[in-house]
């Protein structure tokens, strides 16, 4: 570590630290959750690790191991979440242009990190961003969402039979979680998931279509139908890549 | 290795692409308004296809826990926010139904 210590003692570094410690409290637990219910959708502790690890996703994360728990293909998984994080391209285009790294390594080391808190973050900062910024806001964001996935398997291990098979909904309770702030920022949110929600029961149920193939096709079907339909920006999170592309 | 650690790591190879490649060819980012709604919608609708019918079928013995479970998770977020609490609130009340009210 000592060699290292000029990245790790840089004033940036240590201010992008700083401005991270809200995302590693969010990240952690959110991610503890994650490991807990990891656990109970059949994963492996080292499995749901290793995926904390290398996808560092949000809500892509709890939709795969859901896919995963039903037996879902693996193809269907991997469109699933490619669709899903569709926003990232986005956000990294803008980040891209703002942070206007020069060095290979850089580009490839801090697209990884990524996320919709860093990006919101980094793109509201004033000014001029340093790579030792997003260092330090990145590495630490990181260890929150992975240090919550250990602390979240350590946890379920200890947990009594009758409670895991409590657990076996909490998952669904983790995506209302995720919807209702955004259905509170603007009634568009609340059509946009109910109508996907209807979309895929009756394609599951009445075309019987497979369970990965008819997300994706309610998910698709409805966006596309909505962002036509809704044709001036509202609430629901545009204001934030509105800014940035600014 | 497992078919699962597989996927994981599939799902991590396109997360990485999706993040790196603006990095590597700059696309700028001045997007068409249809294309930046639809992006930001996207996640949105996942989250209603995720919940129904899934939560119908989660417990097959007693689809009133699941209910009861997402009802009690929904109330909890619109009042507390947060993702721990409500996760916590929809277990325990999964665990009553399934414990008091079995079928």
């Amino acid at each position: 570590m000592k060699t290292e210590t000029n990245i790790f003692m840089h004033p940036d570094f240590i201010d992008g630290a700083r401005n991270a410690l809200p995302i590693f409290i969010g990240y952690f637990t959110t991610s503890a959750a994650f490991g807990i219910l990891a656990l109970s959708s059949g994963l492996t502790p080292f499995e749901a690790v290793v995926f904390s690890m290398t996808n560092l996703t949000g809500a892509a994360q709890f939709m795969a191991i859901n896919l995963m728990a039903s037996g879902v293909l693996a193809g269907e998984i991997v469109i699933s979440v490619f669709l899903m994080n569709l926003r990232y391209f986005v956000m990294s285009a803008s980040l891209a242009r703002k942070l206007g790294l020069q060095k290979k390594i850089d580009k490839a080391v801090i697209s990884f990190g990524v996320t919709d808190e860093v990006f919101t973050v980094a793109s509201l900062k004033p000014g001029e961003v340093s790579t030792s910024f997003m260092r330090g806001l990145q590495y630490t964001s990181w260890l929150g969402w992975t240090g919550g996935t250990i602390a979240g398997v350590t946890m379920g291990a200890f947990f009594p039979r009758s409670l895991q098979d409590a657990m076996s909904g909490s998952l669904f309770a983790l995506f209302a979680a995720l919807l209702v702030p955004e259905i509170k920022k603007g009634y568009r949110a609340a059509i946009l998931a109910v109508s996907a929600g209807l979309m895929n029961t009756v394609l599951y149920y009445v075309c019987h279509i497979s369970a990965g193939w008819s997300i994706v096709i309610s998910m698709l079907a409805v966006t596309a139908v909505a962002a036509a339909l809704f044709s001036d920006d509202d609430t629901s999170g545009a204001e934030i890549q509105e800014e940035a592309c600014r | 290795m497992s078919d699962l650690l597989l996927i994981i790591l599939a799902c991590a190879a396109v997360n990485y692409l999706l993040r790196v490649v603006p990095f590597i060819i700059p696309i700028g980012d001045k997007l068409p308004p249809y294309v930046k709604r639809f992006l930001d919608y996207m996640p949105v609708a996942a989250l209603g296809a995720l919940i129904l019918p899934g939560i119908i079928t989660s417990f097959p013995d007693n689809p009133a826990a699941g209910i009861a479970g997402i009802a009690a998770a929904g109330l909890t977020s619109w009042l507390t926010g947060g993702l721990i609490l409500p996760v916590f609130a929809s277990i325990g009340t999964a665990w009553i139904v399934l414990q008091y009210f079995p079928i």
